[in-house]
Formats: structure tokens, C-alpha cells, sequence
């Protein structure tokens, strides 16, 4: 078994283990067991990234057992690019909680945060549905309970997310249920096979595509669905929340792209003449369109929600509603026949498949980015928080004279949220917006132009407060007694080392971004066309 | 569509009654207003949904829901019911946050066809009716797994096929599931007041010497039946997750008894305990890779058939006691919610 084939495996199991063990220690022990783990999943990451970029798939039979009997773990170049995103958001803010105990909340966080770790790894390198219901399990329990540590105010988000991430979950396992009865197997790529070559098992198979869409869309907070996510996030401990946004949302996601473009029987069901595939195939459309629209209304109303927060977590937790809306924009462009039928005719230079796999690069190119930006903002947002005892922008005025190190990455996670050059965000809109362009969906870069302008007003509106000098009023000196007393409690060396973090999640946001073109290149891997 | 009922009609008699029972017993776990009427609907509903499962000839999941969904979460519900008989206003929470700061918004009177509850019912009809007109359509593909499965068995040290699977062929699944039991207790013990072990401390109530005597009775046979279900697991139904359900129903009966040992005596025991399934599961699963013969491809969580029966059942055991007591762990922080930080 090679490196890549052990590290597959590893990558779950080890974490869990680590998580296990910090059962058993003292809080200050758990924090390096932390480090440690985080620093072999990062080079567990590289032995799949490395087998990957060489083109290869990464397959491992659990216990020697094939499927569809046992367990098959598999990593293509989606996995491999959201194992990178866990491994890299994960160990900047495993170093952020280490650094300053008191972002974590409580000693409990390293264990759950672990699990929650191996959680994420499960998602992204499942080949097995059932497993991938497992998986998401596993994140959404410790998601629970990481929000639960931000004391008593946070239970009752808690409570509700709870209830929501196990209804989601619930609406996921019928449709494993359906998918098995249908295909008679769980394993991801024999189904998609079974169902590709049985016609009459479409009507399961899309059923419980629109169930599983549904179950999945209710963890990810699409904009109907949303209400739960902003005191979640926003009322978690500060080394919590940026996880939750960059991470554990990102499961949901990579399910939803898995199911849509992996296991659905897609080009059969629509290409298909008869009476009964011509209404599945309007179903399927339906679906993708509700869900595009449901994409669309985020990106604006969230963004419009965003704008009129006064203060700054709930703010960043709104933004997060909107982005998510970007990553569904894509949907109904994968089932529009027009899309397909451009690259074939003659005069146009597109490749084979180019906007398809344009439109998805581009989303998920966006989802990347959303990761690392998002991490570095809340990181930034929940320091301040921390540093200040409150995050109302108002009361956060000339924070910058402060910690200038502080707002800056906050700008540059800013730059990678609104999408400007050079950073991922950039890349991603550019990819969707030339994909909508070629298959005529006009309304793609309005929702787009839109959602810019927008987020660049509400991050403006959040961070520039910080940057404007006021004259000396009483208040700011109040604040300067705060920030002494808050200083002997945390030696002020801690307090600026514990900027790094938010700074490197910065500078990444903007850095990812000459990375793009590699993005497309692993995308490729074991990719649907 | 002709196959829903058998050729005498009567013969769906019974199956046609149980399905009635259930649905009324889920009406009654749902609609009454009294903690101790919704306990006991869902009590009722336990032992109907155990009994389905056994109809459906699936004792292992009989016996799980019989466990783990009639018996801790139906213990809890009563014990809740009986310290706070009322409920409250289903959305009482919000209405405090917003309105009323004050305990006495408590609804008296709930509609029982407000627009929230339609909806509810109309997605659930929406759902049920779907399910129903695909489940028909479906051309029930035959599991792909069946002859595989027989093939395999020999390898895994086991001769009950429901424990193979759930040990051997899907052990990834198995471990990720019992992670999520230690996670949710180290969850637990992480918001409890005093690591989750408040509880311990606190003196309990006092109760009549009939119970303790009935209890001294009981706890052998319990204890027993917990090891029957563990070892049994092997070569015939249950396993790991009914017999740490029956164990901790042991451990919360012995409670109620005063027959624990002190906080002092059991406190250093419970976190080991409660990981131990977990790490040893992992680490044999470890074994595989780490003495691999190159040539050989031993992936991770395999079983070399030498010592394949003595790892299944060391994990199964301790598996079982970390189970037991991830339960009885949620079963100490809600037993007096209040107690919690």
C-alpha cells in the first residue's frame, strides 16, 4: 500500500484517535496534541495532493474488502483541493486557539474539534453514501457542541442548529434509502453506473436527488433556510466560528456537488424522449432552477441583511448567507441542453465541456476562497471581540490605531470577499461569469455584479469604522482602561501573537489566487466529463 | 402494484393492526399536552416500533430500538416528565427573547391548526406520498452485496452476518458511529457543570426500600442479559450498541438504588472508559498497515484471520463499555438540567 493509500485512511482515522486521547489530558497538553495532529494532517494531505496532481486517483478498499461489500475511500481532485482547504484553514486556527485559550471557549474544544476534523476528512474522502452520512454526522454533532461552548446565550442557537443539522441529515438518509433500493449498492460509482443503465429507476433516483438536495441545502443555510445560521456563527467562540463558516459548511457543499455531478444519472435522465423521463427531466430542471434562484435571492438578500447589521460577527455570518448563494448559481447551467449544444457547433473555440467545467471550477474555485477568506475574517472579527469584550462596530472605532496588523488582514480577506484581483474569489466569479456568457444566462452576471457591489459595501461599512481616527473622546480612553485591564489578564506578547493567524489567512486569501490555474488542472482529476 | 396485499386477506390482518397501533401511538407521543401523556405515547411507540422490526424479521434492529430508542431516551423522557410535568409553549423561548421576560407567558390554550402545524402536515403528506408512488416504481434492485457477503464470512471470525458486516466488512462505519457516541458525551461532559460529573456529588433522593430490594434483584440479571446480548453478538442477534444500552439502563437503575460507588471511586474510570473502544479500535485497525508485508496489500481495519475473532471481540467489549457509559453520562447532565453551569 503506498504512501498516498495510508494516508487516505490516515487522514480520518488519525485525527479521531488524537481526539480520543485528548479525552485524557490537561488543557495545556491538549492544545500541542492540537499542533501535532494538525501538522501530520497537513502532511497526510500532501501525500494525497502529491498523488493527485500526478493525475492518479487515490483508492483505498477498507479491510481488503471491495465494494460493494465493504468501504471504498476514494480522493479525486475535489477532494483533494477540500482536504487542502481543511488542512490549511484548520491548522492556522488550531495555532489561533493554542495561542490564546481563551478564543476556544473551554478545554472541550480540542477533542471536538478533532473529531470534527476527522468528521470533515470522512466527507471528502468517502466513496460510500452511507459513510458520507456518517461523515456528515460527525460534523454537524461537534459543530453542535463547538457552538454550545460559547456559554450559556449560545445554547438556544445551539439547540436549533442541532435540530436543523439532524432534520438535514434525516431528508439525506431516505435518499441513501431510495438510492440503495434502486441501485442496489452504496458505493457512489457503482450506483452512478447501476442507475445510468436502469432508465426505470430514474424516478427514485431523482426523487431522492430533490430530498437529499433539500436535507443538504437546510445545513448549508441557502437563503430561505438561513435564519439558523447567524446566531450559530455569530455566537460562537471566536476560534469556533471561522471553522463553521470555512469548514463545516463546506461538507454540505461538497455532498451536494458529489451527488449532482457524480452519482445522478444527469445526461441520461435529460436526454431520454420518452413521456415519463420528459417529466423527470422537468423535475430535474425544476430543481436546479429553485435551487439557483434560492442562490440568486441569497447573494442579494443576504448581502442587503449584511449591510444593516451594527455589529461585526453577525455581519460576517450574514456575508457568509450570501456567498453560499454563489456556489448554487451554477446548477441550472449543468441541465441547459443550449449549454452543451455551443461547444459542438462550429465557429465557436469552446473546448469540449468548457462551460460545464468552467461554471463548476468557477464555484468551487469561489467555495475555496470563501474558506480561507471567511476563516481569516472571523478569526479577525472574534479577537476583536475578544480584545475589545464587545464587536459592535461603533464601539470598535480606531480599533486600527490599535491593531493595525489586525485590520489589515481583515482588508485582505476582504479583497478575496468581494473578488477582487488577484485573490481566488476573483478567479471564481471570472470562470462563472465567462461560463454564463458563453451559455447565454445573462442573469449569472447580474446576480454577480450585483453581489459585488454589495459586499463591497458591507465590508466596507464594517471595517472602515475601524480604520477612521477619532479625536480623543472620554470613551476612547475608557476603552484604553479596557484594553489595559483586559492586558494583565493575557500578556500583551500572546495578544499580538495572536494576530498572525487572522494576518497569514490574510495573506493566503490573496495568495491563493496564482493557484488558480492548478485548481482547474485538479479539477480535472476524476472529473465527471 | 398487486403485490402490496397477500392472496388472503386475512393473513395481513395482524400487520394492518400493528401499523394502526403504531400510527396512534405516534399521535399520542405528539398531540397531548401533559409531559407525562407524551412520555407515555412515546414509550408506547417504542415497544410497537420494536415490535415492527421484529415482524420485519430484523431482530438486531428490534432489539437496538427496543434499547436505545424505547428504553435510555424513554427513561429520560419519564424522568423528565416527572420533575416538570408541564410544558411549555412550543415556542416559549422566542416569546421570552422578545416580548414577555417573564415566566408567565406559558400559552394556555394551543391551537391545534395554526398555519406552522399545517404546513408540517402538508410537507409530511408531501413526503409520504412521494416516498410511497416511488418506493412502487422502484424496480427493487437486490442488495449487490448478498453473494459477496457469503463468500466473505469465513474471513471475519464471526458467524452472525449482521455483527461481520457491522465488525468486518463495514468496521470504518461501525467506528465513526461509535465516535459520534464518545464525541456527543465528551460534548456532554464539556457543558456540564464540573466536567459533566456534578451529579455524582449531589445526594440523591430517597426511595422506598421496596425499590432497592427489587433493583439488588434485578441488577444481576440485567448484568447478564447486557453480556448475553455482547457475546451473543457473535454468532447470533445483538451486539455492541444493545448491550451497552441494557448495561447503562443497569448503571442508571443502580443509581436510583444508592448502590454506586462513591464519586471519588468512579470518577477516575469514566474518561478512560468512556475512549477506550474508540483507541483500541483504531490502533488494531493500525495493525494492518503497520506490520504489512510490502507485497501484500493490507489496507487499514483489516483483520488477519489468525486473530481476527480475538480483535473483534476485545473492541466489541470495550466498544460496549464506552457505549454504556456515553450514555449514562447524558443520562447524569439531563437528569437534573438545571444542575448544569
Amino acid at each position: 500500500m503506498t504512501t498516498a493509500e495510508f494516508s487516505l485512511a490516515g487522514i480520518v482515522l488519525l485525527p479521531l484517535l488524537a481526539s480520543a486521547v485528548a479525552v485524557l489530558l490537561g488543557s495545556r497538553v491538549r492544545a500541542v496534541l492540537g499542533i501535532l495532529t494538525a501538522l501530520l494532517i497537513c502532511g497526510l494531505c500532501t501525500a494525497v495532493l502529491i498523488q493527485t496532481a500526478a493525475g492518479g486517483i487515490t483508492e483505498l478498499a477498507l479491510g481488503g474488502y471491495e465494494a460493494p461489500l465493504g468501504i471504498r475511500l476514494r480522493a479525486d481532485g475535489l477532494s483533494a483541493l477540500f482536504l487542502c482547504l481543511s488542512a490549511v484553514v484548520g491548522t492556522v486556527v488550531s495555532a489561533h486557539a493554542a495561542i490564546l485559550p481563551a478564543s476556544a471557549g473551554h478545554p472541550g474544544f480540542w477533542p471536538l474539534w478533532l473529531g470534527c476534523w476527522s468528521g470533515l476528512n470522512a466527507v471528502f474522502v468517502s466513496g460510500d453514501l452511507f459513510n458520507t452520512y456518517v461523515g456528515l454526522e460527525l460534523v454537524g454533532l461537534t459543530a453542535v457542541a463547538l457552538v454550545a461552548l460559547g456559554g450559556r446565550d449560545s445554547w438556544m442557537p445551539a439547540l436549533r442548529y442541532l435540530f436543523v443539522a439532524v432534520l438535514g441529515s434525516l431528508l439525506f438518509l431516505v435518499g441513501v434509502g431510495l438510492i440503495l433500493a434502486a441501485a442496489g449498492t452504496l458505493d457512489m460509482e457503482q450506483a452512478a453506473q447501476q442507475l445510468a443503465e436502469t432508465p426505470e429507476a430514474h424516478a427514485a433516483a431523482v426523487f431522492a436527488l430533490c430530498l437529499m438536495s433539500v436535507g443538504l441545502v437546510l445545513k448549508l443555510a441557502l437563503m430561505p433556510m438561513h435564519r439558523w445560521l447567524i446566531p450559530a456563527h455569530a455566537g460562537a467562540p471566536g476560534a469556533v466560528s471561522p471553522l463553521l463558516s470555512a469548514l463545516v459548511i463546506k461538507a454540505a457543499l461538497f455532498v451536494i456537488l458529489r451527488l449532482w455531478l457524480w452519482v445522478m444519472p444527469l445526461d441520461a435522465t435529460t436526454e431520454a424522449e420518452t413521456g415519463l423521463a420528459e417529466g423527470l427531466s422537468t423535475a430535474l430542471t425544476a430543481l436546479a432552477w429553485t435551487l439557483g434562484g434560492f442562490g440568486a435571492l441569497a447573494v442579494i438578500l443576504g448581502s442587503v441583511m449584511a449591510l444593516r447589521q451594527d455589529r461585526l460577527k453577525p455581519l460576517v455570518a450574514y456575508s457568509t448567507v450570501a456567498q453560499v448563494g454563489y456556489w448554487f448559481l451554477f446548477l441550472p447551467l449543468l441541465l441547459d441542453p443550449e449549454a452543451g449544444a455551443l461547444e459542438g457547433q462550429p465557429g465557436t473555440t469552446l473546448a469540449e465541456d468548457a462551460v460545464l467545467s468552467g461554471a463548476l471550477s468557477g464555484s468551487v474555485a469561489l467555495a475555496l476562497g470563501h474558506g480561507v477568506a471567511k476563516a481569516g475574517l472571523f478569526l479577525a472579527a472574534g479577537l476583536l471581540k475578544e480584545l475589545w469584550g464587545t464587536d459592535e462596530i461603533e464601539s470598535l472605532r480606531g480599533a486600527g490605531r490599535r491593531h493595525p496588523l489586525l485590520i489589515l488582514s481583515m482588508g485582505l480577506c476582504a479583497v478575496g470577499l468581494i473578488g477582487l484581483p488577484i485573490s481566488l474569489g476573483f478567479t471564481g466569479k471570472w470562470h462563472l461569469a465567462t461560463s454564463a456568457v458563453a451559455a447565454e444566462h445573462w442573469w449569472i452576471i447580474a446576480v454577480l455584479v450585483l453581489g459585488t457591489l454589495l459586499s463591497a459595501g458591507y465590508l466596507l461599512r464594517g471595517i472602515a469604522p475601524l480604520l477612521l481616527q477619532d479625536a480623543k473622546d472620554p470613551q476612547d480612553q475608557e476603552h484604553d482602561a479596557a484594553q489595559d485591564a483586559d492586558a494583565s489578564a493575557e500578556s500583551p506578547r500572546r495578544q499580538r501573537l495572536a494576530e498572525v493567524p487572522a494576518f497569514v489567512l490574510g495573506l493566503l486569501t490573496v495568495l491563493t489566487g496564482f493557484l488558480a490555474v492548478g485548481i482547474d488542472a485538479l479539477m480535472g482529476v476524476g472529473a465527471p466529463w | 402494484m398487486s403485490g402490496l396485499l397477500p392472496e388472503d386477506v386475512s393473513l395481513a390482518v395482524p400487520d394492518i393492526a400493528l401499523g394502526l397501533a403504531l400510527l396512534t401511538a405516534a399521535g399520542c407521543a405528539l398531540i397531548p399536552r401533559s409531559r407525562l401523556a407524551l412520555a407515555a405515547g412515546f414509550l408506547s411507540l417504542g415497544a410497537l416500533t420494536a415490535l415492527v422490526w421484529l415482524r420485519l424479521d430484523s431482530v438486531d434492529v428490534g432489539l437496538a430500538e427496543a434499547g436505545l430508542g424505547g428504553g435510555i431516551l424513554g427513561a429520560l423522557l419519564v424522568w423528565l416528565a416527572i420533575r416538570s410535568p408541564h410544558s411549555p409553549a412550543p415556542d416559549s423561548a422566542e416569546t421570552i427573547s422578545t416580548t414577555q421576560p417573564t415566566s408567565g407567558t406559558r400559552r394556555t390554550s394551543r391551537p391545534i391548526l395554526n398555519p406552522r402545524t399545517l404546513l408540517g402536515c402538508a410537507a409530511g403528506a408531501v413526503l409520504g406520498g412521494g416516498l410511497c408512488l416511488v418506493w412502487f416504481q422502484v424496480l427493487h434492485a437486490l442488495p449487490a452485496w448478498s453473494e459477496p457477503l457469503e463468500e466473505q464470512m469465513e474471513t471475519t471470525g464471526v458467524t452472525h452476518e449482521i455483527t461481520g458486516v457491522l465488525l468486518a466488512f463495514r468496521a470504518y462505519d461501525t467506528l465513526l458511529e461509535s465516535a459520534v457516541l464518545m464525541l456527543a458525551g465528551v460534548a456532554v461532559m464539556a457543558l456540564g457543570r464540573d466536567g459533566g460529573l456534578h451529579q455524582l456529588s449531589l445526594p440523591q433522593p430517597e426511595v422506598p426500600s421496596a425499590l432497592r430490594w427489587l433493583v439488588r434483584l434485578c441488577a444481576p440479571v440485567l448484568l447478564l442479559a447486557g453480556l448475553w446480548l455482547l457475546f451473543a453478538g457473535s454468532s447470533d442477534s445483538g451486539g455492541a450498541f444493545q448491550s451497552g444500552a441494557v448495561l447503562c439502563s443497569l448503571l442508571i437503575l443502580l443509581r436510583t438504588a444508592h448502590a454506586l460507588p462513591s464519586r471519588e471511586r468512579t470518577e477516575p474510570w469514566i474518561r478512560p472508559l468512556l475512549i477506550g473502544g474508540v483507541v483500541v479500535f483504531i490502533l488494531a485497525g493500525l495493525v494492518g498497515p503497520l506490520l504489512a508485508d510490502p507485497l501484500l496489500s493490507e489496507a487499514w481495519l483489516s483483520w488477519q484471520p489468525q486473530w481476527a475473532t480475538a480483535a473483534v471481540l476485545s473492541v466489541e467489549i470495550l466498544l460496549t463499555i464506552g457505549i454504556a457509559v456515553g450514555l449514562f453520562l447524558m443520562y447524569l447532565t439531563l437528569e437534573n438540567p438545571e444542575g448544569v453551569q
